[in-house]
């Protein structure tokens, strides 16, 4: 028995050294999302931390030990529970949980974008295969491409399209089922779309399956689904496939620290610099007034 | 006419048995079918990788063709002992306040609530991890998602089925063992702990089998709260990224090599599974004699 105890005891002691062993408070906390994330892909696009190797191959220069989650909800609750954590999500999936940070100076948000001073922003895109879509899948096309679909993606908190297209012809008695998968940052958008269409066109069943802009632009091309959801461009590899993408809105990619983090400003190049481990401490940063 | 009888009787029994040997076989042909499929895709792919490179590896880059898993297999190793660190002691302990100490009101109110916790879907624990663990150990560490973290919330959630295993195998001593031990004049606390104890080992083995199975295999939790990092630890403040981690993180999107990789890794987690039991029969085995 004693003997237990005494191997107990040193265990617990090992914990404790151990833990005094790691490092100290001060240090940045990166987040990041999945490889196959549009937001990762649109985030380290637009940062310039995908820098293309001698061979040609685009290289992630983000750095290995930043976390890495799936979901853009554990995103926002991780960043809101760590005032040393940074993260990113989608412009539309923002919180009051997390604050926003201003980027070289610009505050994120819709008439940013639309005046062109909010600069970090990737395309929303629907992803359709070569073969031709069903009757049901080209009018729900049509009505999100319309100036009544381009209202719900502007009420929604995103950027519409500069120039809706007039309404499509399809009549209101259409009947059918369609399949829209992918993008997590596009999913919300996505169903706000199909409330409105359904409500339209009750006789017209749409499923929104959320996943990621690479699994939706794959599912577009084997059939699986009708419409894939991407928050990214297209890659050359995948527009040899059969990829097609209609930008439906824009969407900001906001950075985000918590409300108990002092600083409210960065540039692009500190943002770089954080992500790819240059720079290591919120104490690097200059506070931004 | 009682030839007939009997004849239906044998019918039936043959009947009888089949039903049995049928269900009998589901079980083994599950386990064969997985195995077929695991290994005849893993092994090509480990293969192709080299398994040296793939089993040593300390480099996890799907996107440039780097597949090494060391990380993960550390990463699992570390949280599983990290789990059973903390979970088998409290819960041996409450087994045997359970089934020796506690009184009859309190052992009432306190076994639902541990049927309760065997209950809950894990994604609930990680909730419970991430809202509340990951901030706490941060606050107090200075590192929220690591391997501390992660074995901490499995090691509560093996808690239920150590116990309620190991209470039962404390119960199915004989009585005749711990009246012996206080006729030979040894406390109560002496018979439980030197003789009850003891003589129930093979259970509580049985119990250790079961929650080192729950938290290798765990992953809606770990996912949440283990920070998902493809780099070995430093230490035990790192976040980390396990076997099952691995899988479902990427396994949506991956293609080609990278997809036969990530089975690769499931058949190298089903190895592991298979080297615990194993090792723990061996154990078992040596008790008896």
């Amino acid at each position: 028995m004693k003997r237990g105890l005494r191997i107990v005891a040193a265990t617990v002691l090992l914990l404790a050294v151990a833990a005094g062993c790691g490092k100290g408070g001060g240090g940045i906390y990166l987040i990041t999302r999945e490889e196959s994330s549009g937001t990762r892909s649109a985030f380290i696009t637009l940062f310039g931390l995908e820098i293309p190797d001698e061979q040609g191959r685009r290289i992630d220069h983000t750095l290995a030990t930043a976390e890495i989650t799936k979901d853009t909800s554990v995103m926002l609750m991780s960043v809101a529970g760590d005032p040393e954590a940074i993260g990113y999500v989608s412009l539309g999936s923002l919180s009051g949980s997390v604050k926003a940070l201003k980027i070289d100076g610009v505050a994120p948000g819709v008439a940013a974008i639309r005046s062109g001073a909010y600069a970090v922003v990737r395309p929303f895109n629907i992803i359709t295969g070569s073969a031709a879509t069903s009757p049901a899948a080209q009018a729900f096309v049509a009505f999100i491409l319309s100036a009544e679909g381009q209202a719900v993606v502007e009420a929604a908190g995103y950027v519409p399209l500069a120039e809706p297209s007039p309404q499509g012809s399809a009549t209101a008695k259409l009947t059918g089922r369609v399949v829209v998968g992918g993008s997590s940052s596009v999913t919300p958008l996505m169903e706000k779309l199909q409330e409105a269409f359904v409500e339209k066109y009750p006789g017209i069943e749409v499923d929104v399956n959320q996943s990621d802009s690479t699994i939706g632009v794959s599912d577009a091309v084997t059939g699986r689904c009708d419409i894939g959801m991407s928050s990214r461009a297209l890659q050359p590899s995948e527009i040899a496939r059969g990829a097609r993408e209609t930008t439906i809105a824009t969407d900001g990619v906001v950075v985000i620290v918590s409300h108990a983090n002092p600083v409210n400003d960065l540039t692009k190049e500190q943002v770089r610099q954080i992500y790819s481990g240059e720079i290591t401490a919120w104490a690097d940063v200059e506070v931004g007034a | 006419m009682r030839r007939i009888h009997s004849f239906l009787k044998q019918r039936k029994e043959a009947f009888a048995r089949v039903v049995f040997l049928v269900a009998a076989c589901v079980c083994v042909l599950c386990v064969a079918l997985i195995c077929i499929y695991l290994f005849a895709s893993a092994i090509p792919a480990i293969a192709e990788i080299g398994p040296l490179k793939f089993l040593g590896g300390r480099a996890w880059h799907p996107g440039v063709g780097e597949f090494g898993i060391l990380p993960m297999m550390v990463g699992s190793l570390y949280v599983t002992a990290g789990a059973v660190a903390f979970g088998v002691p409290v819960g041996l302990l409450t087994a045997i306040y359970l089934a020796k100490f506690a009184g009859k009101r309190v052992a009432r109110a306190l076994r639902p609530l541990i049927a309760l916790m065997a209950g809950l879907p894990s994604i609930i624990y990680g909730f419970l991890g991430l809202v509340v663990l990951a901030p706490l150990l941060r606050n107090l560490l200075g590192s929220g998602k690591s391997i501390l973290t992660a074995s901490l919330l499995l090691g509560i959630m093996i808690l239920p089925t150590i116990i309620s295993v190991s209470e039962s195998a404390i119960r199915a001593v004989p009585a005749q063992y711990y009246e012996g031990a206080l006729a030979l004049g040894a406390s109560h606390e002496r018979s439980v702990f030197f003789v009850t104890v003891p003589a129930a080992k093979s259970g509580i083995m049985a119990a250790l089998v079961l929650g080192i199975g729950r938290a290798v295999g765990e992953t809606m939790a770990v996912i949440m709260v283990a920070g998902n990092q493809a780099v070995l630890p430093e230490g035990i403040l790192s976040g980390v990224r396990t076997l099952t981690a691995n899988i479902v993180l990427e396994m949506g999107y991956a293609t080609d090599l990278h997809r036969e990789a990530l089975i690769a890794t499931a058949a190298v987690l089903f190895v592991f599974i298979l080297l615990i039991n194993f090792l723990l029969s061996l154990l078992k085995r040596r008790d008896v004699r």
